[in-house]
């Protein structure tokens, strides 16, 4: 049984030197709902979501993930995000099942080759092209980061531009397989511009630009 | 215990492969180490340092041309990791210590590749005569894990920096000054056959890197996370 | 007038005091060319500064680690760049002792490597805070770093100069225990060393409290 996580985010700023990208921004993000972040350029939807993946620190405010048993501590996140972001770069001298293979042995995963295979297959991509990502499109590249990002069973989902660089088909995809992800219990965010994708959410937080 | 192990292998196997693909670390060690030799050996040579001085001097030589080729090289790993925006990505999935282990065996590796080539050219290359060989590789190896420590929790800290390459000298050097002082001794010593004055050096060099690496294990998440 | 104000102008007076006390009140020591022995008031008080600064800078390094609260930065900050002055003082008076006595100014001496060692760290401690962007970034870095400075200072300050042959005085407290000064040089030097530490202490809070505006001034605009 998936123990849900909720997000909560309470009057986070974020400065960069003097340069003051957002503040008193808070909203919740519940299990089985998808949240989305919307604004325009530059008003921080990345930032915001990489806050929420505990990879910046806020300036103000403050991130809190509660599951059944209370606050889930800093050291467990890790093992409760999947996070896809074009700030999260592969290695692209490795191929994608040594870059999926990474992930799980960093992980403390077991390492079973058929489902490193399943989560390529899934995602649309072929496990035995030897190419490594440097030599992938962006398109492959996208369908790569999501193979990650679920690779551990997450019980949270970042998404930042999830559908950008997809074809249509791969955009429809992606639409099935993101309220996938919400349905099975998880809690999903994205950072997103895209009308359609916009359209996704359950609960919405707007920053202003 | 064992899943630490596995893990902090893992990133070091990665290190190791992507690194045998692009090569970029080593050939800059290498370059820098190969050019640093010519330029001595052929600027002094066997014969350009009186008798007395050479276990002194010689000894010095070889640690400035391994810490210059350690500047070069060293910051790599964790600065390719930022540069390539991998980081992120790492800091999700892994915990940090895990990340500090790969990457301090992938440096001592490294390091120790470099100087199983560099230490016998220049040996041949400048006539150098060891009288304790055993002791001499044993300085050499502690001093080895010395320095791969300390570059690699300063690679850490550059790699969160901007101006990377000029930083990572610059915070280098004064944790590496009192290092590479006791390790011209030790090597003198060895070069000279002065066991006693082998052992004093090289537990001041083995005190220094172990306390380096208590510091640098506690340290380590502060300077991944922040 | 404050309780500052009062404090401020008790060190003056005592400054004052140990200035003139220093010149014309103290014997010049035997043992040392002409009245070079006088620069012992200035310049060992000065090397006490320094390395008083680098052990505050220290603590509140470990201590903005532990508690994240800014104000540990600015503290860390504080004592850094005033060590880094009185490093410069330091090494100066040094070199003008070492010219008067040993006829160069720098000769390497254990105790001259340790100073220029300090100075390499104050400097990379600058350089590495000027290269990061983000103010909590910055603290949290800055302190590591000097962390790690601070571990292996002790390798550089006692362990180099006993191996080392040194030129230099003996340190006042020196390796058997003995005080080998005269009773009133004696009284002078004690007397500035209470007096360069409370012009620290001034400079300390003074640079404390600027440091927290200029903070404040930037905070306000998130």
């Amino acid at each position: 049984m998936r123990r849900g996580v909720t997000i909560r985010f309470e009057g986070i700023g974020k400065r960069f030197g003097r340069r003051v990208v957002m503040r008193g921004i808070a909203g919740q993000a519940r299990p089985g709902s998808i949240l989305v972040l919307t604004g325009p350029n530059g008003s921080g939807k990345s930032t915001l979501l990489q806050i929420l993946a505990g990879l910046i620190r806020p300036t103000r405010g403050e991130v809190r993930y509660l599951d059944g048993d209370g606050e889930v501590p800093r050291e467990e996140w890790r093992h409760r995000i999947g996070m896809a972001a074009p700030a999260l770069a592969l290695y692209e001298e490795l191929t994608a099942m040594e870059n999926l293979e990474f992930c799980a042995r960093v992980r403390g995963l077991e390492v079973d080759g058929d489902r490193l295979r399943n989560g390529l297959v899934a995602v649309g991509l072929d496990p035995d092209r030897p190419t490594v990502v440097g030599g992938f499109s962006t398109g492959m590249q996208q369908r790569l980061k999501l193979a990650q990002a679920v690779l551990h069973d997450p019980d949270v989902l970042l998404l930042d531009e999830p559908g950008a660089n997809l074809d249509p088909d791969g955009q429809d995809w992606l639409a099935e397989f993101v309220r996938g992800m919400a349905e099975e219990g998880r809690t999903v965010v994205v950072a997103t511009n895209d009308r359609d994708e916009m359209t996704w959410g359950t609960d919405r937080v707007a920053l202003p630009g | 215990m064992w899943r630490f192990l596995g893990e902090t292998m893992a990133v070091f196997a990665k290190d190791m492969r992507c690194e045998f693909r692009t090569r970029v670390a080593f050939n800059s060690l290498a370059l820098f180490a190969v050019t640093t030799l010519a330029a001595v050996s052929y600027t002094i040579g066997p014969y350009g340092i009186a008798e007395a001085d050479r276990p002194y001097l010689l000894g010095a030589l070889l640690w400035i041309v391994v810490f210059f080729a350690a500047m070069a090289g060293l910051d790599r790993s964790f600065v390719k990791e930022e540069e390539t925006h991998t980081a992120p990505l790492l800091r999700l999935a892994a915990r940090p210590l895990v990340v500090w282990g790969g990457k301090l065996l992938f440096n001592t590796v490294t390091l120790a590749l470099l100087m199983a080539i560099l230490v016998p050219l220049y040996v041949v290359l400048m006539g150098l005569s060891v009288r304790t060989p055993g002791w001499f590789i044993l300085v050499l190896a502690a001093g080895c894990l010395a320095l791969a420590v300390t570059t690699t929790i300063v690679a850490a800290i550059v790699a969160r920096a901007m101006s990377r390459g000029a930083l990572f000298a610059v915070l280098s050097v004064p944790l590496l000054l009192p290092l590479l002082v006791f390790l011209i001794q030790g090597t003198r010593a060895a070069i000279e056959g002065r066991v006693p004055d082998v052992l004093a050096a090289l537990r001041a060099v083995v005190s220094l890197g172990g306390v380096m690496t208590v510091a640098s294990a506690f340290l380590f998440p502060v300077v991944w996370h922040d | 007038m404050t309780r500052r104000d009062i404090l401020l102008g008790a060190l003056f007076l005592w400054m004052a005091a140990v200035i003139w006390a220093a010149f014309l009140w103290a014997p010049a020591a035997a043992g040392f060319l002409g009245q070079s022995s006088r620069i012992v008031f200035f310049h060992v008080p000065t090397a006490w500064v320094a390395t008083l600064s680098f052990l505050v800078s220290f603590i509140a390094s470990v201590q903005y680690l532990r508690t994240r609260d800014p104000r540990w930065d600015v503290r860390a900050h504080a004592s850094a760049s005033l060590g880094i002055v009185f490093t410069i003082l330091a090494t100066v008076t040094g070199s003008i002792f070492a010219r008067i006595m040993w006829g160069s100014y720098w000769n390497w001496d254990p105790r001259e490597t340790s100073i220029t060692f300090l100075l390499l760290i104050y400097a990379a401690y600058f350089a590495l805070r000027g290269a990061v962007p983000d103010p909590e970034r910055k603290a949290a870095l800055a302190a590591v770093y000097a962390i790690l400075a601070f571990v292996t200072v002790p390798f550089l300050v006692f362990v180099v100069p006993r191996i080392y042959w040194s030129l230099h005085p003996d340190t006042i407290i020196n390796t058997k225990g003995r005080i080998t000064m005269d009773s009133r040089m004696f009284r002078v030097f004690m007397a500035s060393l209470a007096g360069f530490t409370g012009l620290a202490a001034w400079l300390y809070d003074l640079e404390c409290r600027i440091e927290a505006l200029r903070r404040k001034a930037e905070e306000e605009i998130l």
